[in-house]
């Protein structure tokens, strides 16, 4: 069958959820997420108002302000690594977002990577971990074939903290081959400065395709302030790096433009000026339409704790167009759901782990816990993983995951061999690949399901993410094992002892709680951004739209030729 | 003759499916009918291939996508026609069905769903060049914006849920004291309802008269419209007599209003048969009210006057014959200069309900069923002697039709045909009609949606 058969899929809330249930765990998510909204503000704020003035005195925008002119109007830009260094202090200093802002931003109707120094904190320094969030920023955009935009206002390297930003594979300088291969690839980059750009920033701009400069902007290798103590010479920096010397005499710019506004402007010339996006192309006679089971409603499916079920067929559901879905191997591996269905009217292959209790196929008559990764699953992810990238169809991961089974049987059925072979596959596949963590992403799960060492294009946590090796209470009673009994229960009698033995295990408990936390996740960059549950269905359309913009750069099949559809006829048989 | 499809699904029942069916036996297409066990043994079905739904209850039957579509492909079916009501205006219906590899005739699933959702809507036939009802851009952002819109557009308002429907969710606010309680009202109630607290606000437009447009689109951007109909005498929302042309519209509006529909169509990429409705207010404008993405009752009354200019002469114009040609690819085969539009018409529902005893509906048997016949007149009923009407589905038994040179002959013929009536067993609806069709106000044309002219009757004496 050429058609995809996609079937309805879930049901109205009030039919699987109590209103009275619906409503308390809608509460407790949403005061974490209201304090997601509170740090978001936060960090936005960059350093206040006394900094934004600042700013506009000298007659410039803020970096968000730039931002926001940039875009389509009635669009929103979708910042990512908005909590990196959070909470982290430099001395007396705090650093918001990393004093970068790299957002996905639609500009003329394309999806761009946006990056620009955040002006309002030290004057668009870098800090540490800000080369490795440029960095990330890049590499979606290199993986997506995205136009990369720099708006660059940069004061250079924040000196006092330079050995954690300077040295390392990652370190400052690799934003500039990264630069160099986005350029290599074939990846549209524009620069706009719009002041500062010394030293290291200066070479930001020089790759891009088209370079930009204010009035304001000046490019040099070493600021005047350097010189002078150097070769004790008088000069300023507009002086000897400003648009006069770098457009007209070096052209080391392209273009000489009096102001942020116009710059701004001229930026989204040149993005219309690229090939439109084919994701229109790719939809065909279809077109976007909302799931039919409300996605707002995702704010009260899944409880806080999580070691409680829930259907993940109805999270699908209010994730897909119309709620509508192909699930692919029904019948086997049950722990998981794999299928396909539309994201903004194009398609997109899903993983989502079902949690609570399914059929044990090996034990006839008995259950056995979803959420883990069993020989029947970890073979039907691999078998999905690998048609999805066959089929170039992007793949959506969506975990909640507390790890590979374990114990005699597992080892003895090759579980190791099993999940070697579906890691192999996610770090071949050449599909674009984001990964959504639920709520747990646990231990070698979160590895098999494309967690962020297997390089998905990104990473979205949400408030419930806990990312771990083993849960802390496991952690607890592994390293305490000696002095405890089969049930878990401290031996000696010793009240010193058991005291000790009591507080060591809940500080390790607390530990390992403390941090799995999403935000202490999202300030290492162990994650790429902390969403709302009622926002994810906007941020997969964005995943999915930007996989299918960039046209000849991967392998799009038509649905017709989908080797799911051999895959489908393999397994259900004949019909 | 085109080729066309060699089985067709009827999705539907009663006199749509007898309408479809009529039209797919002129052009050699085999109509396979999805019938409730209430339908099962149905004039129009006997002696048809029958695919059996489910019980009589419509939401075990018609108003389930997943088994409709199923009958339809089992039957070999490559087409399916939703008919009315139902599901056919059900974007999810018509992608199931494209998928499952039955084309569904009407628009793109796309568009049906834009078109169902009211601001989306609004804004769409906005940015076409439609005028709107004044009111919000959009989804209101609380009470203070929606107290700065009807400042703007003057009392009295209207506070509508975005998701709402049958009423629900909407508030009338006669000043601005009442916009905050009103506003506060329509939000709880349409996130009971709806799950969903988003209003948007419109200017309470009372009185006015309702006005439509007939449109037509293929698939490669070619659009017709093919005149306006006055549906102004309604009970409840629920339309009692349609004509066209419609009396009294300014002939300048009238055109210029038909250009902008049909570039509008164009802009939203419709396809099939369409209708915009409007309404006509007192200064005589006509407001975009939403669109209806399917066949519809009155279609009959555009029918009855449209010709179309060919080589051969005029021809008559059957929109369901065009919803199968654009379902299967076919280009129109006319343009905008071709179409003529001759004389007037008007159409009376007919439906098993006594005027006299508040409308209420009258299922059972019909022992005898005669329809009348004369100039100008078209009947199109499923109903035949000894038909039951089943309780479970809406009570139309018949449209009777009528086409003269002026609004006078035709309302004159339609009397005298809905006179000739014959139902014996079941009251119905005709003699309402006969009296508002004689009834001076309208005549001359003097009423609005509020009241129904000549209705109730006056006591004599």
């Amino acid at each position: 069958m050429a058609h995809v058969p996609i079937r309805p899929l879930g049901a109205p809330r009030e039919s699987f959820l109590d209103e009275a249930t619906f409503g308390r765990q809608r509460e407790a998510l949403g005061s974490l997420e209201a304090t997601l909204e509170e740090r978001r503000a936060e960090v936005q704020a960059g350093w206040g108002e006394k900094y934004v003035q600042r700013v506009h005195a000298k007659g410039k925008l803020t970096a968000r302000e730039r931002l926001a002119r940039l875009i389509d109007p009635g669009t929103e830009p979708r910042e990512i690594g908005t909590f990196v260094n959070y909470g982290e202090q430099f001395g007396k200093l705090r650093s918001p977002a990393a004093g970068v802002v790299t957002a996905f931003a639609r500009i003329a109707g394309r999806w761009c990577m946006v990056i620009a120094n955040d002006n309002t904190v030290a004057s668009g320094a870098w800090w540490p971990r800000t080369p490795e969030k440029i960095q990330r920023a890049q590499e979606m955009a290199r993986r997506l074939r995205l136009p990369t935009i720099y708006l660059v206002d940069c004061s250079g390297l924040f000196l006092p903290e330079q050995r954690r930003s300077f040295g390392g594979a990652r370190g400052a300088g690799h934003i500039f081959k990264m630069n160099a291969l986005l350029s290599a690839e074939g990846v549209p980059q524009i620069a706009g400065v719009f002041g500062d750009c010394i030293a290291g920033g200066g070479y930001m701009p020089i790759i891009s395709d088209r370079v930009y400069m204010t009035e304001q902007a000046y490019m040099v290798i070493a600021g005047a302030a350097l010189i002078k103590g150097a070769k004790s010479q008088k000069m300023t920096s507009l002086g000897i790096g400003g648009p006069e010397v770098h457009v007209h005499r070096s052209g080391c710019a392209d273009v000489r433009v009096p102001d942020d506004e116009t710059l701004l402007a001229c930026i989204r010339r040149e993005v219309e000026r690229l090939p439109s996006s084919a994701a229109p192309f790719y939809r065909g006679d279809a077109g976007s339409i909302a799931p039919l089971q409300p996605p707002r409603e995702l704010s009260g499916i899944l409880p806080k704790d999580h070691r409680e079920a829930y259907d993940a067929e109805q999270v699908l559901a209010r994730l897909v167009d119309q709620s509508l879905f192909w699930e692919v191997l029904p019948d086997v591996g049950r722990e998981m759901i794999t299928g396909v269905g539309r994201v903004g009217g194009l398609w997109a292959g899903f993983v989502i782990n079902r949690q609570g209790l399914v059929d044990d196929p090996e034990h006839l008559g008995k259950k056995k816990p979803a959420g883990s990764l069993y020989r029947g699953g970890i073979a039907k992810l691999a078998a999905f993983s690998r048609a999805c990238n066959d089929d170039g169809l992007p793949i959506l991961w969506l975990q909640d995951i507390s790890g590979f089974d374990i114990g005699a049987e597992a080892e003895a059925q090759g579980l190791l061999a099993y999940g070697s072979s579906l890691i192999y596959t996610n770090s071949t596949n050449t599909t674009p690949m984001f990964t959504v963590l639920l709520r747990k992403a646990s231990g070698a799960g979160y590895y098999a399901m494309a967690g962020l060492p297997y390089d998905p294009i990104l990473q979205l946590s949400t408030v419930l993410s806990r990312q771990s090796v083993m849960e802390g209470r496991t952690l607890a009673i592994a390293t305490y094992n000696t002095k405890l009994d089969d049930d878990f229960a401290i031996l000696t009698d010793d009240p010193a002892e058991r005291a000790e033995i009591e507080e060591g295990m809940k500080a390790t408990e607390a530990r390992i709680e403390a941090d799995m936390d999403p935000w202490v996740a999202a300030q290492r960059l162990d994650t790429d951004e902390i969403v709302r549950f009622g926002e994810l269905r906007s941020w997969l359309e964005l995943c999915v739209e930007a996989s299918y913009q960039a046209i000849g750069h991967r392998r799009v099949k038509n649905p017709r030729i989908w080797s799911l559809h051999d895959l489908d006829v393999l397994v259900e048989g004949v019909r | 003759m085109p080729k066309l499809f060699h089985r067709l699904f009827v999705a539907n029942r009663g006199e749509v499916a007898a309408r479809i069916a009529r039209t797919c036996e002129r052009l050699g297409v085999t109509p396979v009918f999805g019938v409730s066990e209430a339908d099962r043994d149905a004039p129009y079905a006997a002696g048809q291939e029958v695919v059996v739904l489910g019980p009589g209850r419509s939401d075990q039957s018609y108003l389930d996508p997943v088994r409709l579509v199923q009958a339809a492909t089992q039957a070999g079916c490559t087409a399916l026609h939703p008919g009315w009501g139902f599901l056919a205006e059900n974007p999810l219906f018509a992608t199931l069905a494209e998928t499952h590899g039955v084309t569904f005739l009407g628009p793109p699933a796309h568009v049906m769903h834009l078109m169902g959702k009211k601001t989306p809507a609004k804004r769409a036939m906005g940015a076409a060049g439609l005028r709107l009802i004044e009111g919000s851009a959009g989804i209101l952002s609380g009470p203070d914006e929606a107290r700065e819109v009807a400042d703007r557009v003057g009392y009295p308002v209207l506070l509508k849920a975005e998701s709402g429907g049958g009423g629900r969710g909407m508030r009338i606010a006669r000043s601005a004291d009442e916009v905050e309680g009103a506003y506060a009202e329509a939000r709880a109630e349409s996130m009971a309802a709806f799950a969903d607290d988003r209003l948007y606000l419109e200017r309470l437009v009372t009185g006015g008269r309702h006005v439509e447009i007939q449109l037509l689109a293929d698939r490669y951007g070619n659009v017709v419209h093919l005149g306006e109909r006055d549906c102004t005498v309604q009970r409840n929302h629920q339309k009692l007599i349609e004509e066209s042309p419609a009396p009294g519209l300014d002939p300048a509006e009238r055109s210029a209003t038909l250009e902008a529909a049909v570039r509008a169509t164009r802009a939203i990429g419709y396809v099939g048969a369409g209708t915009m409705e409007f309404l006509l207010d007192r200064d005589g404008r006509l407001r975009f009210m939403e669109m209806n993405t399917r066949l519809q009752v009155e279609h009959c009354v555009t029918e009855e006057r449209a010709r179309v200019r060919t080589p051969e002469g005029l021809v008559p114009l059957d929109l369901v014959e065009q919803q199968i040609l654009v379902g299967a690819g076919h280009r129109l085969a006319f343009t905008q200069d071709d179409v003529v539009l001759e004389g007037h018409a008007i159409e009376a529902r007919v439906n098993a309900e006594d005027p006299s005893d508040g409308f209420k509906p009258a299922p059972g048997r019909i022992a005898r069923w005669e329809v009348p016949a004369g100039e100008g007149i078209r009947v199109d009923t499923h109903v035949a002697d000894g038909y039951r009407v089943p309780p479970f589905y809406d009570s139309l038994l018949a449209k009777v039709i009528a086409h003269g040179a002026t609004r006078d002959e035709a309302a004159e013929r339609l009397a005298v045909a809905l006179e000739g009536l014959v139902c014996e067993g079941l009251p119905t609806t005709a003699p309402m009609h006969v009296a508002i069709l004689r009834d001076a106000a309208f005549r001359a044309n003097a009423y609005d949606t509020s009241f129904i002219p000549g209705w109730p009757a006056k006591e004599e004496g």
